[in-house]
């Protein structure tokens, strides 16, 4: 690609994280940026903050529970000015300075189910035991949400054995109850001045539905703001001070906007899919969704114009080129591609080794312009945006497909055809009367065969209504050994009252003694429920060594009652190979 | 007086009239008089070679380790037009027009060693027999299908072999060539023994001080038979350097294919047309691998210039026939198959295809006839062809009736039907049995896994029902079978709609 620089790719960087987990501040405040990500290790465990400096990891912190957003903000007006950094984990936010932690901000606590603590009080009275507490708790769980419970409560069910919830209670009956949430999504939003280090403060989605905006100086909660959803995505405009509006992407595919004045939300946008990213360029949101399409909205929720894009889109960022008021959408795309849209164009596409999972476009190190991108193998990709690299609206190839032009491959008509036509004008009707007496015959003797085949069953498909059965078969092999896999299916259309099943058949299987032997020769056959197809793995070999020989088996399906065979199949077997001798 | 005729030069008159065990018989009694006799054991040794001889440059199969454990070819990942492997590049019709075999190759329109089943994509497709083939593959191409193919070494003789190929001196033999052309020769094709074959042919090419070009062609052939392309190719370019030879050509050729290099072969072909202008075999040798490769246009453009100087090859009227056929002129075909029957080619295959290409060129008069020809001429794995070809133009008349008896027929009289088993399933639908024609497209799925149309039908049914997962995992096959079918690819974009949508 023309227009970046590969600056540094580790391909065994091991990092697990997604875009929300990364983020460039100037940690020292010495001018020089250093990325920050949050790793979530193995999904489970190893979860680490790590601090990239050049080339290599300046400092690793582990993490206790998995984050889901890390954001770097600036908490006081000291100087130098340094950010801290904060990382949303659980339910707390840990905030760390110069690298150090700092300070862990817990969520506020919501209020225990006035029955649930009562139940525990009683265990710790000793009134209740186990299986009572067990019974209790899980009437009360069908009762009322499983999220309006406390993560003590849901652990305890979900123990299996009676020792274990007795050792469980031992344990925990003296620990207070406590409902914690969970922190969903994280940004920042500028308290008072608009200046680029000027103090901030946070906006925390959970996950009980409710939007925080935590004073960074103090922490303390500011505003809470409930949501008919849980959020997934924020973004923040405006001044906490003056004036802001919050727009906030939840998983029930919606997108509302909440006001400083109004503790009230607006459905501002209703997608037909899962929101993927969702980002602020200017004055309007393009928001990315699952069903391959970047689309943008104003903010009053008005569709201004939507794209689909070649590939499923992963992740989304924004390249914000201060310095030549250049600001666009960059996408990661299924097919290891970050596409770059300014508006609806195309304007860049830088291809990667691997599907982007995370990117992020800023200052990193000294340098202004830099892509960083964590791809799904774990591989970390660091770009630099040449300084000739202009973009100008043109240079997309956005252009509409050339309407159809090919032509169908039709032949020419050619001379023989046009005598045959002359033909048939000439004697159309002789060709007529000759084509339907032969028609007939042959009518005729496909209903000799057909019928011949009825009588003595010799077809693969059943007719018979009570049994309709099916058989077919494959040979595998190159022999003397062969593995052939017979199929029986019951073409029964079954319904609730009446699971047509059925029963009491055997299979038999007809060859030449000489040829071939088949183990099992003669099997019974489970009762066959309609529309499975059973298979049934037979071992046929060809005894007849001396010449190369080939035959053909016939497996026949037949019950008691009946005097025919039910279905008949002729697996005609391939040539047999002669016993190598190696 | 005939009595008294000398023993050697009947022998030899029977080796020329290619009575060829009379001829070994004689010999035999030659050498019960004198166990010496060094032309008796030539001679004899040369009917026995000439009993069993194939054609090194034809006869030729891929075996199961070789396809699927191929360690030769160039690169995994080829680029559009430049492998064997995968049809990339194609010219002609598509699979909607021209059915596929199980490589995802057009069906030829003849067939020979190794188009039936091309290289298979997985273990179990190479292990499964195709249905038009009906021989499996051998397990490698070193071993038990020669043996079946050109040797008497199964064959036990009652006294004992006639040379005792373990406790033979190869120096000795080496070091004249009048006999170890001969051994060589005997102890290749008759007793199948290529490791003794290359030591023999070694030894004889270092006393000839490399300068014999026949030993390099055999030492080639040895290599080759023992899968060491490398090699082969080495030696068949030197003896290209000696002397060029129309056989040469051809086996390095083959070698180029079997690396999967087919432009590299048409090129060593091309080479070999320079110095044997308008040859045949070089000439159907070009068009075979275009043919492989999909590229029928240029194939049938050989094939065309073999007809040329060959009127009555039969390999290239049949492919030309069959790709007119499949372009929308069926009435030439009925030209070039009239002309194979005039030809005094006589068989079920034939009048199988003459009946569909009358039909399709409106010539009805002719059309049952030929049919009827083909049903009384089948055998049971070719009745399942005709009834299918009679179910076309039934269904193309309107009698559905008939079509279905047909369709049923067809898979009595083969089981494997896969196409057979789709058209039905279509037939079963419209008369509104749902399950059965379920479960027929099933068995159509598992038995060729290669072809789209009842992937694509499954698919259809699936979403129809509103089981959409089915649906989903059938429409995937369809469209990696047949990545073009517009159809699969709008059912795909529905059920992505599907899954999407909140």
């Amino acid at each position: 690609n023309n227009n970046w620089l590969n600056a540094y790719y580790d391909p065994v960087a091991g990092i697990y994280t997604f875009p929300s987990c990364i983020a460039l501040a100037d940690l020292n405040s010495d001018g020089d940026n250093k990325l920050v990500i949050a790793d979530l290790g193995s999904g489970l465990y190893k979860m680490t903050l790590k601090v990239f400096q050049g080339t290599s990891v300046v400092q690793e912190n582990a993490l206790l529970d998995l984050p889901t957003g890390i954001v770097s903000v600036y908490m006081d007006n000291m100087e130098p000015r340094t950010p801290g950094i904060v990382v949303a984990s659980g339910s707390c936010l840990f905030v760390y300075k110069n690298m150090r932690p700092y300070y862990k901000y817990p969520l506020p606590l919501l209020p225990v189910n006035e029955a649930e603590k009562s139940l525990w009080n009683a265990v710790r009275n000793g009134d209740v035991v186990a299986d009572a507490l067990t019974a209790a708790l899980s009437s009360l769980k069908d009762e009322i949400y499983a999220s309006a419970l406390t993560s003590q409560t849901l652990r305890f069910l979900q123990l299996e054995s009676r020792d274990e919830a007795e050792a469980f209670i031992e344990s925990h009956k003296n620990v207070g109850l406590k409902r914690e949430t969970v922190v969903t999504c994280l940004a920042t939003m500028k308290k008072s001045v608009a200046e680029e280090d000027a103090i901030s403060c946070l906006v925390a989605g959970t996950e009980h539905k409710e939007i925080q905006i935590i004073d960074s100086e103090a922490f303390t909660q500011l505003k809470s703001y409930n949501l008919p959803s849980i959020p997934v995505f924020i973004n923040v405009s405006g001044l906490y001070d003056v004036d802001f509006r919050l727009f906030v992407a939840c998983r029930d595919g919606k997108i509302y906007a909440l006001k400083k004045d109004s503790t009230e939300y607006r459905v501002c946008i209703e997608l037909g899919s899962q929101v993927v990213g969702m980002e602020r360029i200017h004055k309007h949101m393009v928001v990315a969704t699952m069903d391959k399409a970047v689309s943008c909205y104003t903010t009053k929720g008005k569709k201004l114009w939507s794209l689909e894009l070649p590939a499923n889109i992963v992740c989304t960022g924004i390249m914000d080129q201060k310095a030549k008021g250049f600001k666009a959408l960059m996408v990661g795309l299924d097919n290891n591609e970050i596409r770059i849209y300014k508006d609806k164009n195309l304007v860049d596409t830088l291809t990667l080794n691997d599907r982007p999972q995370a990117i992020c476009y800023g200052r990193y190190g000294r340098e202004d312009s830099t892509l960083v991108s964590v791809t799904s193998s774990g591989a970390l990709n660091v770009h630099i945006l040449k300084r000739t690299a202009e973009y100008s609206e043109q240079s997309g190839n956005q252009g509409q497909l050339n309407p159809q032009k090919t032509k169908l491959n039709i032949p020419k008509k050619t001379q023989l055809f046009v005598d045959q036509t002359v033909r048939e004008r000439e004697h159309g009707t002789e060709m007529f009367q000759s084509f339907q007496h032969d028609l007939q015959l042959i009518r005729l003797q496909a209903a000799k065969t057909y019928i011949h085949g009825l009588n003595s069953s010799i077809t693969p498909i059943s007719d018979d209504p009570d049994i309709p059965l099916k058989l077919n078969a494959t040979v595998q092999g190159i022999g003397p050994v062969f593995q052939m896999m017979v199929t029986v299916e019951n073409t029964a259309s079954s319904t609730a009252s009446d699971p047509k099943l059925v029963s009491d058949l055997k299979m038999m299987f007809k060859f030449s003694d000489k040829v071939y032997t088949a183990t099992p020769r003669i099997f019974s056959l489970p009762p066959l429920v309609p529309g499975i197809p059973y298979r049934f793995p037979i071992r046929i070999e060809c005894i007849a060594t001396d010449q190369p020989a080939q035959d053909t088996v016939t497996a026949v399906v037949f019950t008691r009652s009946k005097p025919k065979p039910i279905v008949t199949a002729n697996i005609s077997m391939p040539v047999s190979e002669g016993v190598v001798v190696v | 007086i005939f009595q008294a005729m000398d023993l050697m030069f009947m022998a030899l008159s029977y080796f020329k009239r290619r009575k060829f065990e009379e001829s070994a018989e004689l010999c035999t009694k030659i050498l019960e008089k004198n166990p010496y006799d060094q032309a008796a054991w030539a001679l004899k040794a040369r009917s026995l070679t000439e009993q069993v001889y194939i054609d090194e440059v034809e006869a030729e199969e891929q075996g199961i380790a070789e396809s699927v454990m191929d360690d030769v070819s160039v690169a995994q990942v080829s680029r559009p037009g430049t492998s064997l492997r995968a049809v990339t590049g194609a010219s002609g019709p598509s699979p909607a027009v021209r059915p596929v075999s199980q490589s995802g190759r057009p069906l030829s329109g003849f067939v020979r060693p190794g188009t039936q089943s091309g290289r298979p994509g997985t273990m179990e497709q190479a292990l499964r027999t195709p249905r038009t083939a009906h021989t499996a593959r051998p397990v490698t191409s070193a071993s038990g299908r020669f043996v079946r193919l050109g040797t008497a070494s199964m064959l036990s003789s009652p006294d004992g072999p006639f040379i005792n190929v373990s406790r033979l001196n190869y120096s000795k033999y080496a070091a004249r060539p009048n006999l170890a052309k001969v051994l060589f020769e005997y102890i290749f094709h008759h007793e199948n023994d290529v490791r003794n074959a290359l030591e023999l042919a070694a030894l004889a090419t270092e006393q000839a001080q490399f300068k014999d070009w026949w030993w390099k062609v055999q030492l080639g052939k040895c290599y080759h038979r023992l899968g060491m392309f490398r090699d082969a190719e080495q030696q068949y370019k030197s003896a290209l350097k000696q002397q060029v030879m129309l056989d040469t050509v051809l086996l390095l050729g083959k070698v180029y294919q079997r690396m999967d290099q087919p432009l590299q072969s048409i090129a060593t072909y091309k080479q070999g047309l320079e110095k044997f202008p308008d040859d045949r075999s070089l000439l159907v040798a070009i068009a075979r691998v275009h043919d492989e490769m999909g590229q029928l246009d240029d194939a049938t453009k050989w094939y065309k210039d073999v007809l040329e100087t060959d009127g009555v090859n039969v390999e290239a009227i049949a492919s030309i026939a069959a790709n007119y056929f499949y372009t929308d002129q069926p009435e030439i075909s009925i030209r070039l198959y009239r002309r194979l029957l005039q030809m005094g080619i006589h068989n079920v295959e034939l009048f199988n295809n003459l009946g569909l290409c009358c039909y399709f060129a409106q010539q009805y008069d002719m059309t049952m006839n030929c049919f009827d020809r083909a049903l009384s001429l089948a055998e049971d794995e070719q009745l399942g062809d005709v009834w299918y070809n009679i179910s076309h133009v039934a269904l193309g008349i309107g009698d559905n009736n008939l079509a279905y008896q047909c369709l049923r027929l067809a898979i009595a009289a083969d089981n494997g039907h896969t196409e057979a088993y789709n058209n039905l399933a279509v037939l079963e639908l419209r008369r509104g049995d749902v399950e059965r024609a379920k479960s027929l497209l099933r068995s159509a799925a598992e038995l060729a896994p290669h072809a789209y149309e009842h992937h694509y039908n499954l698919a259809t049914l699936a979403e129809n029902a509103g089981d959409l997962q089915t649906s989903y995992s059938s429409v995937l096959k369809s469209v990696a079978a047949f990545p073009d079918h517009m159809d699969s690819k709008n059912l795909l974009k529905t059920l992505k709609q599907h899954f999407e949508s909140l």
